[in-house]
């Protein structure tokens, strides 16, 4: 899968799960920038690991900053 | 009915297991799989780690903190520490995704407080634990149960007068208060709580539960009472009901449950995040008590919830409002299991002015949270600790069989809640009618304390993110939380005053920094920034900021900046009234302008 599946299936996740409306870009901060407490970020990580059936590392989880740390993570987990 | 009378602490209940082969924890993953493990089972496991404690040295009465997610690991941690006379202390396992640093100050801040010797977690959990653990050195250090000594246990006796749990009523790194509870307080308030759901010949209550293990609603309102009656129990994660709420009621529904509690914002997530489709096969008509507590009740929500799945078969009589906190080791009254939820409304103006509680058809609503439990008394006091009058708002103290010991190691911080065998709550509230057939109804808190789904939280982490924000006046923010009328759940406001010397720029950015810098800080939306000139936010005599004084102030649109005292001012208000030049007299800055 490629990074842009990757991104375009993250974004929906986001329009869908957190009504986020707004362009949905790498750089963009999760917590700064689509302005996701810790309810959202909560429902962010599950509905991403439904959707590309991975479990994510909470190890990693805390370096998470932007949407573009997530795709990489998502790769890396789907071995791609 | 299982009626066992005898047992003292939560090691008595272990003890008593029989095996029955038709009760016990049943853990669902998210893809609705369920794995069910005995209550011998959970004894078993617990005695394990028992053993394994006590060859790495863990002694009677040693604190032994607790970091998992829900799962049988869990079980078999807090009650092989049991058993072995240590007292669990359950933490928060990491939120998902970010604010891993404030997690780890957090969490080290936690370790140092409970003086913990050792942790206990989950493999996942542990791997990123290290710098808490190290900031807070643990005697024992951190371990999995995989890494503990493979030994036979010797359970220790204990008394019921023994610690059974530290529980933290508020995560904070500023000001944490371990609620420590012993194993009488939590024995009786367990027996309390099954008098409320009595087995029958014919029916055996079950209890679905997604609340976190390290809540006293989770632990304490659904783990104690399902293994004091060795019942069944059905848990999912916190976080798995958090992102597909309609999996708490679909699994309600599939294991015929008859009880299971949540705090006030599971059931709006409900309404809001639950599709139709989701609901296909569901009946909801087994759920007899839908306990709701934990944090303010909003009629708006309680009504909502019927209107959305009463037609899955939830019945309105099974909504039951109630009160309690981590102090009482949980509940202090509940409202009539099964009678329908009343809400009265009282005059707006009374209540805020006078503190009276008059019914009036068009004032505010509140639901009422009922009566004591058996053996809770509830008394409405002043300031000073003298009886309210009936039918005023007076400040909720309680007294009963399961009230903590004390916050943890903070013996002033305890004489300050604790009196005579009563707890000064914090939270005001009056009865009604004022008779003896009064019901509790509560009008909001004395106390310092946000609470946000479920949650309690210091407001000085939520102030502190302001600091050194461009154009703030570093140390002059209040945050409060409230629930508005009409509103589903308590809304943030952070009151902020600004420097002197601030430019126009940083005052048109400060509220967007000041929601930024919280959301990072804490993790909380901010849901209004009020930006105010200096000296505008109430403070004591001795320069602290008053939190209750400012919400009342702003909710009376009254948050306004001391006024210079010029000649002018002062001829108009010596022109008003005699008393409102008296009281102008008597307003320096900074005191709250009164009228």
């Amino acid at each position: 899968m490629s990074d842009e599946a990757i991104l375009s299936g993250i974004a929906e996740v986001a329009r869908r799960h957190l009504d986020w409306q707004g362009p949905f870009t790498p750089e963009m901060r999760l917590v700064e920038d689509l302005r996701l407490d810790s309810v959202r970020l909560l429902t962010l990580a599950i509905e991403v690991e439904n959707r590309f059936r991975v479990l994510l590392d909470e190890a990693d989880e805390g370096r998470i900053e932007t949407i573009g740390d997530l795709v990489g993570i998502v790769r890396r987990k789907l071995g791609v | 009915m299982s009626e066992q009378p005898g047992a003292q602490t939560l090691n008595d209940y272990l003890e008593r297991i029989t095996g029955r082969p038709d009760a016990g924890l049943r853990f669902l993953d998210r893809g609705e799989k369920a794995h069910q493990v005995g209550w011998a089972e959970v004894r078993d496991r617990a005695r394990a780690v028992c053993g394994g404690l006590q060859e790495l040295g863990v002694q009677p009465g040693d604190r032994v903190a607790l970091v998992f997610p829900t799962g049988l690991d869990f079980f078999a941690a807090f009650f092989g520490t049991l058993l072995a006379g240590a007292v669990p202390a359950p933490l928060y396992p990491p939120v998902r995704l970010g604010r891993l640093d404030e997690y780890l100050r957090r969490t080290a801040r936690m370790l140092e407080v409970t003086k913990a010797v050792l942790v206990l977690a989950d493999i996942r959990v542990k791997r990123i634990l290290g710098e808490s653990v190290a900031l807070a050195r643990p005697r024992l250090g951190c371990r999995t149960l995989d890494e503990l000594p493979r030994e036979d246990g010797r359970p220790v006796a204990v008394a019921p007068s023994d610690l059974a749990l530290i529980q933290f009523s508020s995560g904070t790194t500023v000001d944490p208060k371990p609620v420590a509870l012993s194993h009488r307080a939590i024995v009786a308030q367990t027996e309390i709580l099954n008098g409320f759901w009595q087995d029958t010949e014919t029916l055996r209550h079950s209890c679905v539960s997604w609340l976190p293990l390290y809540h006293d609603m989770g632990l304490i309102g659904c783990v104690f009472p399902a293994l004091s009656r060795e019942a069944e129990l059905t848990l999912l994660g916190p976080e798995l009901f958090v992102a597909r709420p309609a999996l708490w009621l679909r699994a309600i529904s599939r294991y015929r449950a008859t009880i299971s509690p949540a705090p006030n914002f599971a059931y709006g997530l409900c309404v809001h995040r639950i599709a139709d489709a989701e609901m296909e096969g569901v009946d909801l008509s087994c759920w007899q008590t839908a306990l709701n507590g934990a944090e303010p009740v909003a009629p708006s929500v309680l009504r909502a919830f019927v209107d959305r799945f009463a037609r899955w078969g939830f019945r309105p009589e099974a909504l039951t409002p109630v009160y309690g906190l981590s102090e009482a080791a949980l509940a202090v009254t509940f409202s009539d299991i099964g009678a329908r939820f009343r809400c009265r409304r009282f005059d707006r103006d009374a209540l805020s002015r006078s503190g009276a509680a008059r019914e009036v058809a068009d004032g505010r609503e509140i639901v009422s949270v009922g009566r004591p439990v058996p053996g809770f008394r509830v008394s409405l006091r002043d300031e000073d600790g003298r009886e309210m009058p009936s039918g005023r708002i007076g400040r909720v103290w309680i007294q009963g069989p399961s009230l903590m010991d004390g916050y943890l190691d903070d013996p002033a911080t305890t004489a300050r809640a604790l009196r005579d065998g009563w707890l000064d709550t914090g939270d005001l509230g009056f009865f009604h009618p004022p008779d003896e057939t009064g019901e509790l109804f509560l009008a909001g808190r004395a106390k310092d304390v946000v609470i946000l789904r479920g949650r309690n939280h210091a407001p000085d982490e939520i102030e502190r993110a302001a600091d050194g924000l461009p154009g703030f006046r570093t140390g002059c923010a209040i945050a409060a939380s409230w629930l508005p009328e009409g509103a589903e759940g308590e809304l943030l406001a952070l009151f902020v005053e600004v420097s002197r010397t601030a430019s126009d720029a940083e005052l048109a950015a400060l509220p967007e920094r000041c929601r930024e810098a919280v959301l990072t800080a804490t993790g909380l939306a901010v849901d209004r920034v009020e930006v105010l000139a200096p000296g505008t936010l109430p403070r004591t005599s001795s320069g602290k900021l008053r939190r209750q004084e400012a919400l009342r102030l702003y909710l009376a649109g009254a948050l306004t900046p001391p006024q210079p005292v010029t000649p002018l001012r002062m001829a108009k208000a010596m022109a008003r009234s005699g008393i409102a030049y008296a009281r102008f007299r008597w307003s320096r800055p900074g005191e709250t302008p009164s009228g």
